[in-house]
């Protein structure tokens, strides 16, 4: 139902820097989520060598482990039967491809295997926590094992996974003989948190892509560098209010749970603002004057954003199509800001249809608005990996 | 109050009265009389709810509210010609 909602968001990030002199990466990295499931499947491969052949490598074994993890849903025993079909390189008896991969749920539980990868860290108050692992050895290759893990996150802990490009970087170096190793990413991932407790995953991954590779002479990586941060967060969430309700004797009953939403609001369309303004006798004061080709905003005591609704839906989704580099200054603009500031965004969309929109005098045809709003969805969910559920009341 | 005793003048910028045309009137503050600026009070709605209104009968957006005097079809001579009336 609307609002009531406990479980966390999980933000993710990655960053990548190629080996030097190779056209394309070696690393790998995926991630899917689950939405019914409450679940994000994420995985970080690293190919044999580097090139092509190591990104073919690292991305068979990626988007296998995703899809076979996702299917099965016992992490453990799907990541086993991994291991023992990886092919072995013939020549260098290793795995063509090691992994890292963790079943995320949004409650806070996940399920990690890693295979060959450095180990991942924890990082819960800035400070990377240690984590036991149970060791499982292949039975058909007994130089391959895997670290297993099952943990709990609390609110705000993030996970760091990487290739051993970060943890290797600089090594034989003048002055990393022996790499910047797990030591120093976990002295630099503390001190970036020292400095900026609340740094975003995509900031954090892009940080250590880039320390990593100053470790390198001339900053030439030997190696493919990848770095994935995965952080549990209370999610930012959004509910927008567009189309009064079917049933009319129910106007009271929504505007209510609206103004209730622990999150922000929005609100679109001009009889959706009156009703709340109507039943909440909170009134609304309306800007005069429209910026670009829509009306402009009007404003009531605790909604966050009050539009009017299909022109200005059509065109939010016009923009979230285009991705301006820099959102018009319009109601549309305001809107999609709100949508791209938020992780969960829920949609109660009123099933009444105003005839008067669909009057063959208007000089242009107004989309019906839970059309606009189905495509909002979906290009929120595809593109925007937002969390979107819709509502038709 | 600082609004009492003027003329309101609500000029509706909801979807139907918007693309019916009702964009021009947000220009009615320039464009009338300036001396009428202390005597007239004009806003902006979100709906006036006519659009909704079967029974709107021949009115047609956009609408714009004086006092209490609902008026279909306005344009900024309208809505002047109809203050006029009231001013004098
Ligand atoms: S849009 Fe003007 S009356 Fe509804």
């Amino acid at each position: 139902m609307i609002g009531d909602d406990d479980t966390l968001f999980i933000d993710i990030g990655c960053s990548q820097q190629k080996k030097y002199n190779q056209n394309t990466y070696g690393d790998f990295y995926i991630s899917k989520r689950y939405p019914e499931e409450r679940r994000l499947i994420a995985v970080l491969s690293d190919g044999l060598g580097s090139g092509i052949k190591a990104n073919i490598l690292a991305e068979m074994t990626a988007t296998m482990i995703l899809k076979f993890v996702a299917a099965e849903r016992n992490l453990m025993k799907a990541a086993e039967i991994v291991m023992n079909s990886l092919p072995v390189c013939q020549v260098r008896k290793i795995s063509y491809a090691t992994f890292s991969v963790a079943d995320c749920s949004e409650t806070g539980l996940v399920k990690i295997v890693e295979e060959g990868n450095p180990e991942f860290l924890h990082i819960r108050n800035g400070r990377v926590i240690p984590e036991e692992p149970k060791i499982i050895v292949s039975k058909k290759f007994p130089n391959r094992f895997m670290r297993t893990y099952t943990i709990q996150m609390d609110i705000d802990d993030r996970l760091l996974f990487c290739s051993d490009g970060v943890t290797q970087s600089g090594l034989g170096g003048p002055i990393y003989k022996l790499g910047w190793r797990r030591e120093g990413l976990i002295d630099f991932v503390e001190k970036r948190f020292d400095a900026v407790p609340d740094i975003s995953c995509r900031q954090l991954a892009q940080e250590v892509v880039v320390e990593a590779q100053t470790k390198e002479p001339e900053r030439q990586a030997k190696d493919d560098i990848s770095c994935m941060v995965l952080h549990w967060r209370q999610p930012r969430s959004l509910l927008v209010f567009t189309g009064p309700p079917y049933y009319a004797d129910r106007d009271a009953e929504y505007a209510n749970l609206f103004i209730n939403y622990q999150g922000r609001k929005a609100i679109c369309g001009g009889t959706t603002a009156n009703l709340v303004s109507r039943e909440l006798n909170r009134p609304i004061t309306t800007e005069m004057f429209a910026k670009g080709s829509l009306p402009a905003n009007s404003y009531m005591e605790g909604v966050d954003l009050i539009t009017e609704g299909v022109l200005t839906l059509s065109k939010a989704v016009e923009y979230l199509e285009d991705a301006p580099q820099e959102m018009p200054d319009d109601a549309a603009g305001k809107l999609v800001t709100l949508f791209l500031d938020s992780d969960c965004i829920t949609f109660m969309v009123g099933a009444k249809v105003n005839q008067a929109h669909f009057d063959p005098d208007l000089p242009l045809e107004l989309e019906l608005r839970k059309n606009v709003v189905k495509r909002m969805e979906k290009i929120l969910t595809q593109k925007y990996l937002k969390q979107v559920s819709l509502h038709f009341i | 109050m600082e609004n009492e005793g003027k003329i309101r003048v609500r000029i509706c910028l909801g979807t139907t009265c918007f693309v019916m045309g009702a964009s021009k009137l947000q220009e009615l503050e320039h464009l009338m009389p300036p001396e009428w600026k202390d005597k007239v009070d004009i806003s902006a709605d979100t709906c006036l709810g006519m659009c909704q209104n079967s029974n709107s009968g021949f009115m047609k957006a956009p609408f714009v509210k004086i006092n209490d005097e609902m008026i279909g079809g306005a344009t900024v001579e309208k809505v002047i010609d109809k203050l006029k009336e009231l001013i004098v």
